[in-house]
C-alpha cells in the first residue's frame, strides 16, 4: 500500500524535475503534492465505446467542477485515461500503466464484467482503489469480490429480482429462448433471469451463447430462436452488440412473433435499436428523466451535462461515473487522507447522496445499494430530442429490497 | 432440418458479403502484388458516406455515392501515395496500408464520434420473404442478389475488358505484361479505385443489416484476408469459394457448437495453409513470385 503510494508520488515528482530541467520555475517541484491523479479506463473504441465515451464525458464534468471548487482536499484533480477496447488484458495493462508511471491512487471506469474483473484483480495486488462503473456481473462484487473494488451499479441479481414481477404478469411463463453474451457479465444475467422466471412455470427452451467480443452477424442465433418460436426472446447483449442483435431480430420478425425481454439498457442501446425497442421492458440503476424531476443533486447533474455537451443527456453509466468521483472525494475528505486502507474504511458503509435517494456501500462485498428501475421503451417518435427520453418507468425498487442477501453471497473479502 | 436450411441460407448472406469484399482484395493483390490493410477502411468509409446520403436523401441515393466516393478516395491514395511503394517490398507495403486503415478509422471517430449507427431498413423492404417453410428478412435476400449481380459484372469486367485483361496477365506474369507493353500502372489505379468502390458499396448497402462504427472496418476486413487465403491469392473464384465456404462454416459452427463460430475459420485457415498453401483455387506461380 504505502508502497504503491511513495512510488507514484516519485513518479510524479520526477515528471515536476523533469518539467523544471526544461524551463519552469524552481516551484514546480512543490507541485506534485497537490495533486492527485485519477485513472479513467474507459472502452473509446469496440462494441461497448459508447458507453465508455460518455462516462468520460462525465468524468471530466465532475473532476472540472471539483478542481474549480479548490479540488479535494485542496489537491488539485489530474486524470490519466485509457481506452480499455473492452478487452480483459488491455484494461488491465491500462489500470497498471496509470499506477505504475503516472501514480493513481483510484482506478474507475469499465463497460463490462470482463474488464472489471481483470482491473480489480490487479488494483487489490497494487493496493489501489477501483471504483467499478458499468458492471453489471454478479462476479464484481461477489464471487470475486476484493478489498479495494467498489461497485455502485446494480448487478444482474438486482436486475431480476427487480424484473421478477412484471416478468411474469407481461411476458407470462411460456416458453423462453435466449440470447446471451458468453462472457461473465451474459451467464450472470442468464442465470438470475432463469432462477426469477423458472421457478414460475417459465420453460427456457434454449440458451444461445454469441462469442464476445466480436460478433456481428446474430443471424445464427436468431434463426435458432425463430425457428424455436419461443413466446419470450431474452437478448442479453450490450452496448452495439445489443443493438445490432435487436435490430435484427426484427428482420427476423422475431419482434412481432415474441416479447423482447432486454434485461439490461442505456440511453445508447435504446437510440441505436430506434423503434424496435418500443414497448421492451429492461433494467437500469438510473434514468436522466426520472431523477432529474425527483432529485435535485440529478437534476444539477443533469443540467449541467447538458451544458457541458450540448445535445446531449447523461447515460446511466456516465451517472455512476460521475457520482463515484464525488463518493471518493467524500470518501477521501472523511478519511482526511489518500491512504487507501483509511478510504476504504470511510466508504464502508457510509450514507451518501448524490444524483439519486440516500445510497451506501455494504461494507461485506462493497456493492451499491441502491434503487433499481424497470423501464419499458417507448416509440421513436415520443422521445423528445435527440432521443434520449427512451423509456417510461414502470417500477422503482429500493436497494434493499432487491440486492442479494449477505447469506448467499460468496464473496470472501480480503482482510483489511 | 429446418435449422440448418436456414443456418445455410444465412452463411449464403454472410459469405457473400466476404466475398464482395474479398474480390476488390484479390484483384488489387493479383494486380498491384499489394496487400491492403486499408481494404476494410475502405468498407467503413462506404458505409458512412451511404449513412450520411441515405439519412438526408434516401438509400438509393447513398448506394449510388458511397461507391463513387470510395473511389475517388482510393485514386487519390493510390496516385498520391502507394505509388512510391510499388517497388518497395511487402512489409513497407504491409505497415502503409495498415497505417492509412488506422488514420481512416481515427478521421472516422473524430468526424462521427465513437457512436454504432445503423440505418434502418427501408419500408418497403422490411417484410420477410418464404422459402418454402422459411421466413427469411426480404432485404438480406434482397442484399444478397444484388451482391451477386455485381460479382456478375465484375467478373465481366475481368473477362471482357481490356483492363481485364490486363489484370489476369498481371496475375499471372507482371514483368511479361510491362516487357509487351501493357500499362499495368494505369490499370493499377483503377483496379484499386475498382477495388475500393466494391468495398464502399458493400459497406452502404450492408448498413441496414450491421450497425456501423469506426472499428467496423477492422471487423471485416480480418475474415476476408482469411477468405482470400482460403481461396488463393489473386484468384476471382478462389474468393468466391472462400467466402462461401467460409461463411457457410461460421453459420453452420453458430448453429452447433456457438462459441466456436468466430474461431472455426482461422481453423479453417491454417488447415489450407498446412496442406494447401496456395489456396483452394490459388496458382503456386502467385506465392513464389510474390
Amino acid at each position: 500500500m504505502k508502497h504503491s503510494l511513495s512510488r507514484g508520488r516519485f513518479v510524479a515528482a520526477t515528471a515536476g524535475a523533469a518539467a523544471v530541467t526544461v524551463g519552469g520555475g524552481p516551484y514546480v517541484i512543490a507541485a506534485p503534492t497537490k495533486e492527485i491523479t485519477l485513472g479513467l479506463n474507459v472502452p473509446q473504441s469496440g462494441d461497448y465505446s459508447d458507453q465508455g465515451q460518455d462516462q468520460l464525458r462525465a468524468y471530466n464534468l465532475a473532476i472540472d467542477e471539483i478542481n474549480a471548487k479548490g479540488g479535494i482536499m485542496g489537491m488539485h484533480v489530474k486524470t490519466s485515461v485509457g481506452d480499455d477496447q473492452t478487452k480483459a488484458p488491455v484494461a488491465r495493462d491500462n489500470a497498471q500503466r496509470m499506477i505504475e508511471r503516472d501514480g493513481a491512487v483510484m482506478i474507475t471506469g469499465g463497460s463490462s464484467t470482463g474488464t472489471a474483473l481483470a482491473v480489480s484483480a490487479l488494483c487489490q495486488q497494487k493496493g489501489v482503489i477501483f471504483m467499478a462503473t458499468l458492471t453489471h456481473g454478479d462476479e464484481t462484487t461477489n464471487q470475486q469480490c476484493h478489498k479495494h473494488t467498489f461497485r455502485r451499479y446494480n448487478d444482474a441479481y438486482m436486475s431480476a429480482q427487480s424484473l421478477a414481477r412484471t416478468l411474469v404478469t407481461k411476458y407470462g411463463t411460456g416458453k423462453w429462448f435466449h440470447i446471451t453474451a458468453d462472457y461473465a457479465w451474459g451467464h450472470s444475467v442468464y442465470d438470475n433471469i432463469t432462477a426469477v422466471v423458472e421457478p414460475k412455470g417459465a420453460k427456457t427452451i434454449k440458451n444461445a451463447l454469441t462469442p464476445f467480443p466480436g460478433t456481428k452477424d446474430f443471424a445464427p442465433f436468431l434463426q435458432q430462436a425463430q425457428a424455436a418460436k419461443p413466446d419470450v426472446l431474452v437478448i442479453t447483449e450490450f452496448g452495439a452488440d445489443m443493438v445490432n442483435c435487436v435490430n435484427q431480430a426484427a428482420q427476423f420478425g422475431l419482434t412481432k412473433s415474441c416479447k423482447i425481454l432486454v434485461p439490461l439498457v442505456d440511453e445508447y442501446m435504446a437510440k441505436g435499436a430506434k423503434d424496435n425497442f418500443d414497448n421492451v421492458v429492461s433494467t437500469a440503476p438510473w434514468y436522466w428523466e426520472y431523477h432529474a424531476s425527483k432529485y435535485p443533486g440529478a437534476k444539477r447533474f443533469v443540467d449541467a451535462f447538458a451544458a457541458k455537451y450540448p445535445g446531449l443527456r447523461p447515460s446511466n453509466g456516465a451517472e455512476c461515473a460521475y457520482a463515484d468521483i464525488y463518493v471518493y472525494k467524500m470518501a477521501v475528505e472523511k478519511a482526511g487522507t489518500i491512504d487507501a486502507a483509511k478510504v476504504i474504511s470511510a466508504l464502508e458503509g457510509a450514507k451518501f447522496q448524490f444524483t439519486k435517494e440516500q445510497e451506501w456501500y455494504r461494507p461485506q462485498d462493497h456493492q451499491g445499494v441502491n434503487s433499481c428501475l424497470v423501464l419499458e421503451g417507448v416509440p421513436e417518435s415520443q422521445r423528445g430530442p435527440g432521443g434520449f427520453a427512451f423509456a417510461r418507468v414502470l417500477e422503482v425498487h429500493p436497494g434493499e429490497s432487491v440486492v442479494q442477501p449477505l447469506a448467499g453471497l460468496s464473496c470472501k473479502m480480503e482482510p483489511a | 432440418m429446418a435449422a440448418l436450411f436456414q443456418a445455410l441460407l444465412g452463411g449464403l448472406v454472410l459469405g457473400l458479403i466476404y466475398v464482395a469484399i474479398a474480390v476488390g482484395l484479390t484483384i488489387i493483390f493479383g494486380t498491384l502484388r499489394l496487400v491492403n490493410f486499408a481494404h476494410g477502411a475502405f468498407y467503413a468509409i462506404g458505409a458512412y458516406v451511404g449513412l450520411v446520403v441515405a439519412e438526408r436523401v434516401d438509400l438509393v441515393a447513398g448506394l449510388i455515392a458511397a461507391p463513387i466516393a470510395v473511389a475517388l478516395f482510393a485514386f487519390a491514395l493510390d496516385r498520391l501515395v502507394l505509388r512510391r511503394f510499388y517497388d518497395k517490398d511487402a512489409t513497407a507495403q504491409l505497415l502503409l496500408t495498415f497505417g492509412i486503415a488506422l488514420v481512416v478509422e481515427e478521421s472516422l471517430r473524430l468526424i462521427f464520434g465513437a457512436t454504432t449507427l445503423q440505418y434502418p431498413v427501408p419500408d418497403a423492404l422490411k417484410g420477410s420473404a418464404f422459402i418454402g417453410p422459411i421466413e427469411y428478412p426480404a432485404y438480406r435476400l434482397l442484399f444478397a442478389a444484388g451482391v451477386i449481380v455485381l460479382l456478375i459484372l465484375v467478373w465481366l469486367f475481368i473477362e471482357r475488358t481490356n483492363y481485364g485483361l490486363i489484370v489476369r496477365a498481371g496475375i499471372r506474369d507482371r514483368i511479361m505484361v510491362q516487357l509487351l507493353g501493357g500499362n499495368i500502372r494505369r490499370a493499377s489505379s483503377v483496379v484499386f479505385a475498382l477495388g475500393g468502390a466494391i468495398a464502399g458499396l458493400v459497406g452502404a448497402a450492408a448498413s441496414p443489416i450491421y450497425s456501423v462504427d469506426p472499428s467496423t472496418g477492422f471487423a471485416f476486413l480480418v475474415p476476408s484476408f482469411v477468405v482470400v487465403v482460403v481461396g488463393g491469392l489473386g484468384s476471382f473464384w478462389g474468393a468466391v469459394l472462400g467466402g462461401l465456404l467460409i461463411g457457410e462454416l461460421q453459420s453452420i459452427t453458430g448453429l452447433v457448437f456457438p462459441p466456436a463460430s468466430n474461431v472455426v475459420i482461422y481453423l479453417c485457415m491454417a488447415l489450407i495453409l498446412l496442406f494447401r498453401p496456395q489456396g483452394l483455387l490459388g496458382e503456386s506461380e502467385v506465392i513464389r513470385q510474390s
